[in-house]
């Protein structure tokens, strides 16, 4: 083997690793091991004097292995790499002994054995430096468009940076319109401006922008390639209705026998079976729902196709696959409303005047099924007397641990205005108010002022005289040390909290990524990365993310497109060189690291060898271990590499 | 932490309420509960739907919470001498809808665990231990009008259980001398010929 010349630096780290470990007796064996040429201490490594120290000896002592005792790589590694490359050493010829993370922070009560491991760990470190192998960063290119899924308003807003910096963007929307479950908001808290009013120009202006290609009743079905380079498969449902052509006159829905309930309204109204979702849907185009269509023919109804002028109508519409390819992705598939069914002693769904706080958005909209007016849906008279009760399905063992945090500033916002507008009597039964958001507890303020009751204590049971349909409540007011019982309720309303919708599976399925304990998609890192995901080029935005508010999901949406955009502008990525190699003369072409690879990096080439892609391999060596020929190298990582670290751990010093 | 605030000599006309006394804390206690069986006690958050749910607070001042509360705080003395303790009807109301899986009736079973341990027990309970050792039977069959009851039934005076085989009731004593319960509850077995000369 070939002589090698490696530099053994130290760092203190302050006293971080030099209060435990002790430094010369370290240095003084490590001194001994063949092949250190040059052994030298620091206080800070990662200092700008820190890296000259490094820079100087390999120049003056001709090194070309360097091995760091530090803090772990994944602090500093990038740091140490660059040093590397200005030193004039390829970067992967660089070993790091993690002496801080795995050993003296975690021995500081045992200074003499931590010592001993901080030897032990940089004589590893020593044999693996020797057999390190200069390595190349392969260069790809980046598509320069983005996939977006879902079109609420961290879509939207995501859809809108992209596209304003000149990157195409393709919006993809399961429902027939954009604007997701902000468009459903009567209000936004604390400042009760209208959702709509500030969505809907929002969603015009994707609706009209030359760079973004909107996909409504689409949903993604396939993901392949890797970062730079995805190839996305959107299946797209008919509508059976010509956007261009369709000028929403609304002659159609008047000639339609069909009523269904309808889901932009909570299902509190009606709409008919060909019908526009909201008025200021964005495509502004109707939409025929096939499923409850008496028929298409004029012996068993057609009369929309009859009544239509512009001709938009068109029954033999059919699903179209599309493929898209795309630089990155951003996933903001947001939520939905947790089920109040599940808690059986609210009586949801079985009592009529238990409601939750998304019918009552719907009640509040000027749009909505009651023209603004907040009804009992008994007797659709108006209430005097209203409970609102928080936490329903959130903070909660049984249902959702987390705390939703939406809920409290939606449940003051409607009790606001409905105490403003009707001079109704509202009590509402809180846990704890997280009014965190900026202006949130001035709002708070503001309604307790205006003269609604606010009492701490969950509710523990709702119950119904049968007869005049009016509630009475039980639970106790804690701040009192007394039970509370509410007689002649006429409206309880549930702060129901938010839950990943029933698609977040199949989501991560197909993009491959990580849910949380508690079904959101999971960020790289909940601080450095809050909206990247782990797998490269992907990010996450939005409810989709976790429970959060419009300003914070807005916030996502930005982070995501200015995530995106520092992909693409740059146009070429570079990845770590940590991926697998294939021996040629060796494979047998027999499949099993096909079927083994947990990221589907590795294919069957014609010439019936098998081939790894550099781009998604993630290096996690699977591949390499389960070949029986040994025809596949980790690099960085290879079994000579590991063996070497092992076989010096193993003999006597 | 608690802090004891200065109390100063009597200033007003009004009774005064002492502030909660630091001294009177005993940390140790939450760890008995979690140990005699409330072993989620810590979760507990304060909601209050046990007590909103709670058929006995309803008409008593029996109050699951606040005695939960104060176990948490360690006012050991002020939770096991309660009569309250005692008012639970054990209809695990409070358990079906505890947001924290509390447990809060078996948290409550198991504070009295530790105040009988104590020496603290409401009377009336007291007296059913008294007559399970007695009769075997917690709801005994000690008056003269339910055996006529029986026998308008065409039943035997006495069921072939303890009422009519003192032997139940000796086995049950028995096993209480050795597991001591009877110290527990304050038994001390009478001569049964005194106890004859009384009725």
């Amino acid at each position: 083997m070939l002589e090698r010349r490696v530099g053994v630096f130290l760092c203190h780290c302050g006293s971080n690793i030099a209060g435990v470990v002790d430094i010369p007796r370290l240095m003084d064996t490590i001194k001994k091991i063949d092949g250190v040429v040059h052994v030298e201490d620091y206080k800070y490594v990662c200092s700008r004097p820190g890296q000259q120290i490094i820079h100087d000896a390999v120049k003056d002592k001709r090194l070309d292995r360097i091995v760091i005792g530090s803090c772990s790589p994944r602090m500093h590694e990038v740091t140490f790499r660059q040093t590397m490359r200005d030193s004039g050493l390829n970067p992967f010829l660089l070993e790091i002994a993690n002496l801080r993370e795995q050993c003296s922070w975690i021995h500081s009560n045992d200074p003499k054995a931590a010592t001993e491991k901080a030897i032990d760990l940089v004589r590893m470190a020593v044999a693996r430096a020797k057999l390190l192998e200069a390595l190349d960063e392969p260069v790809f290119e980046v598509k320069k468009a983005t996939l977006i899924i879902g079109g609420g308003i961290a879509g939207i807003s995501a859809a809108l940076d992209l596209a304003n910096a000149g990157f195409k963007v393709y919006l993809v929307e399961k429902e027939p319109s954009i604007g997701g479950k902000m468009s459903r908001w009567d209000k936004t808290f604390p400042t009760l401006d209208c959702a709509s009013c500030i969505l809907t120009p929002r969603m015009a202006e994707v609706g009209s922008h030359p760079n973004i290609e909107m996909l409504t009743l689409s949903q993604v079905e396939k993901v392949e390639g890797f970062v730079g380079n995805f190839e996305v498969t959107v299946r797209q449902k008919p509508r059976y209705v010509d956007v261009k052509k369709c000028t929403s006159c609304d002659d159609c829905t008047k000639v339609c026998p069909v009523d269904v309930p309808a889901e932009f309204d909570a299902n509190l109204a009606y709409r008919r079976a060909i019908h526009i979702p909201f008025a200021q849907a964005v495509p502004s185009a109707y939409v025929l729902d096939m499923k409850n269509c008496l028929g298409v023919d004029t012996i068993r109804c057609g009369k929309c196709k009859e009544k239509c002028e512009p001709g938009a109508i068109n029954y033999d519409d059919h699903e179209r696959i599309l493929k898209l390819q795309t630089g990155t992705i951003i996933v903001a598939t947001g939520f939905e409303i947790f089920d109040a069914t599940k808690k059986e002693e609210y009586g949801y769904g079985e009592f009529p005047n238990v409601v939750n706080l998304a019918e009552v958005e719907r009640m509040l909209s000027a749009g909505g099924p009651t023209q603004g007016h907040v009804v009992r849906p008994s007797d659709l008279k108006e209430p005097r007397r209203i409970v609102y009760i928080q936490c329903v399905g959130s903070r909660d063992e049984r249902t959702n641990r987390y705390c939703s945090r939406v809920c409290c500033m939606t449940a003051i916002k409607q009790a606001r205005m409905l105490r403003d507008k009707t001079g109704a009597e509202i009590f509402l039964f809180y846990i704890d108010l997280r009014t965190f958001g900026k202006g949130y507890e001035e709002f708070y303020e503001s309604t307790a002022a205006a003269g609604v009751t606010f009492i701490r204590g969950r509710v523990g049971e709702i119950l119904q005289d049968d007869t005049t349909m009016n509630l009475t409540v039980r639970g106790e007011d804690t701040l009192l040390g007394k039970p509370m019982q509410l007689d002649d309720v006429d409206l309880v309303v549930l702060s129901t909290g938010v839950v990943p919708p029933a698609s977040a599976k199949d989501v991560a399925r197909i993009l491959n990524l990580s849910q949380s304990p508690d079904g959101f998609l999971l960020e790289a890192h909940p601080k450095l990365r809050p909206v990247d995901s782990f797998n490269d080029g992907i990010f996450v935005a939005g409810m989709a993310q976790g429970p959060k508010d419009i300003p914070d999901t807005v916030a996502q949406a930005k982070a995501a497109a200015s995530g995106a955009m520092a992909l693409m502008g740059k146009g070429r990525i570079t990845v770590e060189p940590y991926y697998s190699v294939v021996d040629e003369d060796r494979c047998s072409g027999c499949r099993l690291c096909v079927s083994l690879c947990p990221y589907n990096a590795i294919t069957i080439e014609k010439n019936g060898r098998a081939h790894v892609n550099p781009a998604v391999c993630k290096g996690c060596g699977t591949c390499s271990s389960a070949c029986a020929a040994s025809a596949i190298t980790s690099q960085h990582y290879t079994d000579g590499q590991i063996a070497a670290m092992v076989e010096e751990y193993l003999s006597a010093r | 932490m608690l802090v004891r605030t200065l109390r100063c000599p009597n200033l007003t006309i009004v009774e005064e309420r002492p502030p909660v006394d630091v001294d009177e804390v005993d940390l140790e206690f939450i760890e008995m509960i979690k140990k005699a069986g409330g072993p989620n006690i810590q979760s507990c958050y304060q909601c209050g739907t046990c007590s909103g749910s709670c058929p006995a607070g309803a008409r008593t001042n029996y109050l699951v919470r606040g005695i939960i509360r104060k176990a948490l705080l360690g006012l050991k003395n002020e939770v096991i001498t309660a009569p309250e303790l005692w008012y639970c009807t054990t209809c695990y109301m409070c358990t079906d809808r505890c947001p924290q899986d509390v447990k809060p009736t078996d948290v409550i079973k198991a504070i009295r665990n530790v105040a009988v341990a104590e020496g603290h027990m409401l009377k009336s309970h007291q007296d059913t231990a008294k007559k399970v050792m007695e009769s075997g039977h917690a709801v005994p069959l000690d008056k003269d009008t339910w055996s006529e009851l029986r026998k308008k039934s065409g039943l035997e005076p006495l069921p072939p259980n303890g009422s009519s085989s003192p032997k139940v009731a000796q086995e049950i004593r028995k096993i209480a001398k050795k597991s001591g319960f009877d110290k527990l509850i304050g038994y001390t077995e009478e001569p049964p010929a005194a106890e004859k000369k009384e009725k």
